[in-house]
């Protein structure tokens, strides 16, 4: 059986990848296909860490349904916000979103 | 390790969940960016199914595949004058890069304890379940041994169901997940409803 | 065959208020249907309606009336504390100031839409369940239906582009905050088997304790967490987005959001931080030091950035923007001085205190802004407030009083709680915190002074702004005004509701 530690160093690899691309894309819809990698990322943990740990509980498979539920919502609020702005300025670059200035 | 079926089968998800979620970042073109985030999606779905999550495997296709990742070409659809795009990095991007480096070796490390297996039982006693089994073993009954792969998979669905509405405490929060729904439904109408004034 | 709960077992009337508003919530969404589009003050009076039966409801409460018993509802998921009955009151007082001030903003704005009062409520109802959750589940849930209502409303005002821009960047920088959330708690599941706190806490002791390797899984989650709660209430270094947000959105959406999402942000703070810690200490003895060093660096990094580059900014927005990131470094103070054993009660008292002074005195100071938008402007400079005293003198007053109470003036609600912040910190044995915030206070001084200093003292050439608002708005500012003053001079209102507070371990 493949082990534990797999899963969490695929669901780690995942997050940074997810992060990067929320800090370095400049086109708001790739940050917000990043943000869905992190979301999953972190759904793979918890399924890992459930599967492993913890399988005659069921919280850790509810924990992760109810990220599909977050993702969802987010990925429809967010894609509408972008599309409407796209509609009014034409375009849709977050140059000013700049995440990491302190 | 000895390779197995799964070890093959977890390779295969893996490559695709992490290759795809790495074109999806990298790729120089939105809509390949898009269908790489479906395949990264297919992969994570086959990780589940490995993990004997059968129920989760299926809603992560139908929401996050079916219903995200359309959702996302649409809005690509809909903004496509923004799909030729040259320069698809800022010019912070070397700094997220030592950013996303960082983040994941600090996880890594979070994690490297678990490499030991013998630690992972140390650390986590006798909650972890028999760890290089396929099947997790009941710690009531561990003299009768192994639970049956299709029982475990008929509780785990029944399981959810039955969490959301009795005693186990998540009535709540699954109450508040439609509100949530709805607040996200009308702010989403709100936003990209044209004004008829 | 599953048997399902009922009401009484569920302990359903405890959450009364949350129940009211969800309800009320639903009303409004369908009446609004039917309310014309030139007849939008009565979806705003409906929408006060409905936060006013809550607040009815959480006052009652919070005075000690029993409504509903035990102190748990939902099988454990949901607290009812005297902690749950104040952040209630405060978010639903919030709500309300937030309704009187926004409903002459719409209308001039022609950004009337029924929704704006519907995505009001779901907010507050979110700000509500955080104060109330002790299950890492409810706390992401109640997180995301307090945030994503925001990012509709700092959009609001279109085809405005600063709106839409702000409205953007408030979501993908949410958004890129909750998966953080969410990488946390799945780690601390992975280290604790639970997702509920007492049950978190009581696995930390022994992770902590013991030589386990399990230690920095659990420590990288709890960071994780507070990283995307940092966000949340703009603490430094996680307060980029602040600023740019708070200029961006509309002013009344600014003036609500500024105290509702740091009252959920911080109760949830304290749910997770100092209960963590009355369990730690109840099996202990004695405190474990685990994150009160990093919350006293957050704290100090937040008043000082916050303070210092308040002092440059020209645009009045703005500045209160940078004010309100301060503010959140004295809160940040009370929440570290939780960290001492012994002192949790005392902390959560004094955050409580200082956000029931904050949503009075920052809703305010946002209502004169609105008022003094009304020239047809969209920016308000400092200059703008010079002379404002010559052609309305009540505005001008009125501003003068939430200026003191920021600065933290005596016979002002903000001194009470400064007082009671720096109580805290003394108690929990931080004289060096405590003295930074004292002269963080001076520093604010500075600019607060200054546009008291412009309003009365130097001759203004701006647009005169009539003294006469409309009726809504007025109100507001009375009340804001009249608050701010009778709880800096009868301060036992709040600080009584504030007594009973404790983040004692609730049995299941």
């Amino acid at each position: 059986m493949v082990p534990l530690w797999f899963y969490l160093v695929v669901s780690a690899a995942l997050f940074a990848i997810g992060a990067y691309g929320a800090l370095a894309r400049r086109n708001a819809i790739a940050i917000v296909m990043s943000v869905e990698l992190m979301l999953n990322a972190a759904n793979i943990n918890l399924v890992a860490f459930w599967r492993y740990l913890n399988p005659f509980e069921i919280n850790g498979q509810i924990f992760a349904a109810f990220v599909f539920i977050v993702a969802a919502a987010e990925a429809a609020v967010g894609l509408a916000l972008i599309i409407a702005i796209y509609r009014s300025r034409q375009t849709v670059i977050v140059e000013d979103v700049n995440m990491l200035k302190w | 390790m000895e390779i197995t079926w799964q070890t093959i089968a977890f390779a295969a998800f893996a490559v695709m969940t992490l290759g795809g979620g790495l074109m999806v970042v990298i790729s120089r073109n939105l809509w390949h960016s898009a269908l790489f985030l479906m395949l990264s999606f297919f992969g994570t779905s086959g990780l589940f199914v490995l993990l004997v999550a059968p129920f989760l495997a299926a809603v992560q296709v139908l929401v996050y595949i079916g219903a995200i990742a359309i959702l996302v070409l649409f809005a690509i659809m809909l903004t496509r004058r923004m799909m030729g795009l040259e320069e698809t990095q800022n010019t912070q991007w070397p700094a997220a890069a030592a950013v996303a480096v960082i983040l994941f070796i600090i996880l890594v490390i979070t994690v490297s304890p678990l490499v030991d297996e013998k630690a992972v039982t140390d650390i986590f006693g006798d909650k972890v379940a028999n760890f290089n089994a396929n099947l997790p073993v009941d710690p009531d009954a561990k003299d009768s041994g192994v639970v049956a792969n299709q029982d475990l998979n008929i509780v785990t669905v029944e399981a959810i169901g039955e969490a959301l509405v009795t005693r186990d405490g998540f009535v709540l929060p699954f109450e508040l997940a439609s509100i949530l729904l709805t607040a996200a439904l009308i702010g989403a109408i709100v936003v990209a409803r044209e004004d008829e004034a | 065959m599953f048997s399902t709960p009922t009401f009484d077992e569920l302990n359903i009337w405890a959450a009364l208020p949350m129940m009211a508003l969800a309800f009320g919530t639903c009303i409004l969404l369908v009446a609004d249907l039917f309310i014309p589009k030139d007849k939008k003050v009565y979806t705003a009076v409906l929408a006060g309606i409905g936060l006013g039966v809550s607040l009815l409801i959480a006052l009652l409460q919070a005075s000690g009336v029993e409504i509903g018993d035990k102190s748990t509802a939902f099988e454990g998921i949901f607290v009812v504390d005297q902690f749950t009955h104040v952040v209630n009151v405060i978010s639903l007082m919030a709500g309300i100031i937030g309704i009187m001030v926004s409903y002459d903003y719409l209308e001039r704005t022609g950004t009337e839409r029924g929704e704006f009062y519907t995505l009001i409520l779901f907010s507050t109802l979110g700000a509500m369940l955080m104060g109330s959750s002790r299950n890492l589940v409810m706390i992401f849930i109640a997180l995301e239906l307090l945030s994503i209502p925001l990012y509709i409303l700092s959009g609001f005002r279109r085809p405005m582009l600063e709106s839409e821009e702000s409205a953007m960047k408030y979501f993908l920088l949410g958004a890129f905050s909750s998966g953080f959330l969410v990488y946390g708690i799945a780690l601390i599941y992975g280290a604790t088997g639970s997702f509920e706190l007492v049950n978190v806490w009581q696995t930390a002791v022994d992770i902590l304790e013991g030589e386990g390797a399990g230690q920095f899984t659990l420590l990288i989650g709890i960071a994780m967490v507070l990283i995307a709660l940092g966000f949340k209430v703009g603490a430094v270094p996680f307060h980029m987005w602040q600023p740019d947000v708070y200029q961006g959105a509309p002013t009344p959406v600014t003036a609500f959001m500024s105290v509702t999402a740091k009252t959920g942000g911080f109760a949830a703070m304290l749910r997770v931080l100092v209960t963590g810690l009355a369990v730690v200490s109840a099996s202990q003895g004695k405190a474990i030091d685990v994150w009160q060093d990093s919350v006293q660096v957050i704290a100090v990094l937040t008043l000082i950035l916050g303070n210092f580059v308040a002092i440059t900014q020209t645009d009045l927005k703005r500045m209160l923007a940078y004010s309100s990131i301060a503010h959140g470094g004295y809160i940040l103070i009370a929440i570290a001085a939780g960290g001492t054993f012994g002192v949790g009660d005392s902390s959560a008292q004094a955050a409580l205190v200082y956000l029931m002074a904050y949503t009075f005195t920052n809703i305010g100071a946002f209502a004169v802004v609105i008022a003094l938008e009304r020239n047809e402007r969209n920016t308000i400079t400092l200059n703008d407030t010079k002379g404002l005293a010559q052609h309305s003198p009540l505005l001008a007053a009125a501003m003068t009083i939430f200026m003191l109470s920021l600065t933290g003036v005596p016979l002002t609600a903000g001194f009470i709680g400064k007082f009671f912040v720096f109580k805290a910190a003394l108690e929990a044995n931080l004289e060096v915190l405590a003295v930074i915030g004292v002269l963080g206070s001076v520093v604010s001084a500075y600019y607060y002074l200054r546009i008291i200093v412009n309003m009365y003292m130097i001759e203004g050439d701006a647009h005169p702004v009539a003294d006469k608002q409309p009726l809504a708005l007025r109100s507001a500012l009375w009340l804001t005004a009249m608050g701010t003053l009778i709880l800096g001079i009868l301060p036992y209102i709040m600080t009584d509701l504030a007594r009973d507070v404790t983040l004692a371990i609730v049995g299941r």
